[in-house]
């Protein structure tokens, strides 16, 4: 074997054996990768209790006995009176009190045909209040819609007279499409990892080993700053590229365990999407690896590593959705790192066919910025500056 | 052998300049054991860092068996066993992988390299330390992981800067006849230390360094007759021309 090549697998190894061996540090790096699939289950499961399978609503009635047909007309959409709560979820519909005032006037209103004013009271604020509050709109307005057709019946008036317009609404998106919730939160999520995972390591391999005095005694040995350089950001972002493969693996597997159908989507990461994503990420891990490192080195102190480095997670987070705020897209971001991988990722995600002169593009572009800030970081270290952390 | 040049080292920042090395020049030859003395700031670890090319030099060389460092510095790292003035060991591994690291990146290989390994930790005594991670060792079970792996590659020339700080009675005898033992075989040995009975004892020239220039230069007893004085200790101190340091 060359002797080069010998020295990178040395400095390889060492790298390997420091970051691997702790166990406890590398499963928080790996964390996320496990605990994304997890939440995904968990938010889309809720998703499909709240809009799919018509949860029981618990709501404070008043003047039930005004309007018999109202509430059998709620009842029948599972929308109960507080009286009926299961202990259970007696707190949770005591906290997220929903009140329907109906007056003592009601029925001598309906028979003069007059406005009747239900009062729906409730905190409008509340998000977890708004699929409920919704409902029992919708229900209320059907019936008072129902009862309103009736009379223009009974006055031999086609009820078709109120809707001169009905609009069709045709979706062409697929299946896949829809599952624009699961795309967006995965899609930021893998990029969010790529940065993450190997970020202690990445501190703790440059400014970390500088602070414990190792690094002086590395550079005053006969290798190139340019290995040395590889080795690390290898290291560093074989644990994101791990981290990547298994939240990959996992949210395949959970997908098993959601029926998105309910929700008319479909989601699925087969062998090819997986390969696809792994090609498409790998260059990240690199790019999230050379940066963190080129940050961290440059710090005075770990502590300042620290701080400077955690900052470069705004990255993978913002570009994504600031994106999504944009109406209309420059050009270029299809083929900037991130940017481009975000865009790639959102059209692997909809099952469209992917655009593999922007792969292929964003993929040389962020490869070149690696190799370009692999260079810069080797000639730096050679810099006493940066070697003995002088201001 | 290792020859330093009129050798000028500043360090400047926003707020100062500190003027580290100031035309400092000497010659560590083959076959002896050069030891370099001088108070705390004196510029002794700036000089052996210039000499190892981790710092560069403003002006002037050092040159180690024939090559220029500023020009060449792994070529003149390959022939260097380097203990520096500060020095961390990789905690989660174990000694014994420290040193086949370093080995390793001198570029051994193979049996020679696991054969140069055993040797290195049988002469320095510490056999019993190869399979255990370093994490939690003794400042002095540290120093001899640190030296085992500067020592490995069996070095033409050593650079050790107070490679006995830390070290028990028992580990420093280790260490001086080692450095004795090798002195023999003709490497060139420079080393630092604060410890005058040591560098009376084991140096074969002494080079008295202040305030970055070179105070004096001799054998042992070259320089205690410079000074008109008996021990060492007091040569040293008339020769920088204070007290400064002494205690260190």
């Amino acid at each position: 074997m060359n002797a080069s090549i010998r020295q990178f697998n040395a400095l390889l190894i060492k790298e390997f054996k420091e970051a691997y061996r702790d166990k406890r540090a590398l499963m928080v790096a790996l964390s996320m990768a496990f605990f994304v699939p997890v939440l995904m289950v968990i938010v889309v499961n809720i998703l499909i209790a709240k809009n799919v399978d018509n949860p029981a609503i618990y709501v404070h009635f008043t003047g039930t006995e005004y309007a018999p047909k109202l509430i059998k007309s709620l009842q029948d959409k599972n929308i109960l009176a507080f009286a009926d709560v299961p202990n259970e979820d007696k707190r949770q519909w005591q906290q997220q009190s929903i009140e329907l005032i109906i007056p003592e006037h009601y029925s001598e209103r309906m028979a003069q045909g007059k406005v009747i004013d239900i009062i729906l009271r409730a905190d409008f604020t509340e998000q977890s209040l708004a699929p409920p509050l919704r409902r029992i709109d919708g229900v209320i307005q059907k019936h008072s819609l129902e009862i309103g057709y009736k009379r223009l019946l009974v006055r031999g008036i086609d009820t078709k007279l109120l809707q001169p317009i009905a609009l069709q609404i045709q979706d062409t998106a697929l299946p896949s499409s829809n599952a624009m919730m699961i795309s967006i939160m995965l899609g930021i999520s893998l990029l969010l990892v790529a940065f993450m995972s190997g970020l202690s390591i990445a501190i703790d391999s440059s400014a970390g080993e500088r602070e414990r005095n190792i690094l002086e005694m590395l550079l005053c040995q006969p290798v190139s700053t340019l290995k040395i350089v590889l080795a690390k950001m290898t290291c560093v972002s074989s644990v994101s590229v791990l981290s990547i493969a298994i939240m990959l693996s996992l949210t395949s597997f959970a997908t098993n365990f959601i029926d998105l159908s309910k929700l008319g989507m479909s989601f699925n990461i087969d062998l090819a999407t997986f390969s696809v994503l792994m090609l498409l990420l790998i260059p990240i891990c690199f790019f999230a690896a050379i940066l963190q490192l080129f940050f961290a080195f440059q710090a005075k102190s770990f502590k300042e590593a620290q701080a400077t480095v955690s900052m470069l997670i705004v990255v993978p987070t913002t570009i994504p959705y600031a994106m999504m705020f944009m109406d209309s897209k420059p050009a270029w971001l299809n083929y900037a790192p991130i940017a481009g991988h975000s865009l790639l990722m959102e059209d692997i995600f909809k099952g469209l066919p992917i655009d593999w002169f922007a792969f292929a593009a964003t993929t040389a572009i962020t490869v070149a910025l690696i190799a370009a800030l692999v260079v810069i970081l080797s000639v730096r270290l050679k810099s006493e500056k940066v070697v003995m952390a002088l201001s | 052998m290792i020859e330093v040049k009129n050798l000028h080292k500043s360090f400047v920042s926003k707020k100062t300049t500190v003027k580290a090395l100031d035309g400092l020049s000497f010659t560590a030859k083959d076959g002896e054991i050069t030891g370099i003395l001088g108070p705390n700031g004196a510029g002794k670890t700036t000089c052996l860092r210039t000499l190892y090319g981790l710092l560069k030099a403003d002006e002037g060389s050092v040159i180690v068996d024939g090559i220029n460092v500023a020009e060449d510095p792994l070529a003149v790292r390959k022939s260097l066993g380097i203990f520096p003035d500060k020095f961390g060991l990789y905690e989660r591994l174990t000694a014994y992988e420290q040193v086949d690291y370093f080995a390793s990146i001198h570029g051994m290989h193979g049996a020679a390299k696991h054969q140069a390994i055993e040797t290195v930790f049988k002469e320095l005594e510490m056999t019993e330390l190869a399979h255990r991670r370093t994490t939690g060792f003794s400042q002095g079970q540290r120093m001899k992981v640190t030296l085992a792996q500067a020592l490995v590659h069996q070095p033409k020339n050593f650079v050790l800067d107070e490679p006995t700080r830390g070290l028990d009675v028992m580990s420093t005898r280790i260490l001086r006849n080692y450095l004795a033992a090798h002195k023999e075989k003709g490497h060139c040995i420079l080393f630092s230390s604060h410890v005058m009975q040591e560098v009376a004892a084991l140096c074969d020239r002494v080079i008295i360094v202040a305030n970055g220039k070179l105070a004096a230069e001799g054998t042992p007893q070259e320089l205690c007759d410079l000074a008109g004085e008996k021990l060492l200790e007091d040569a040293f101190v008339k020769l920088i021309g204070s007290d400064e340091g002494v205690a260190a």
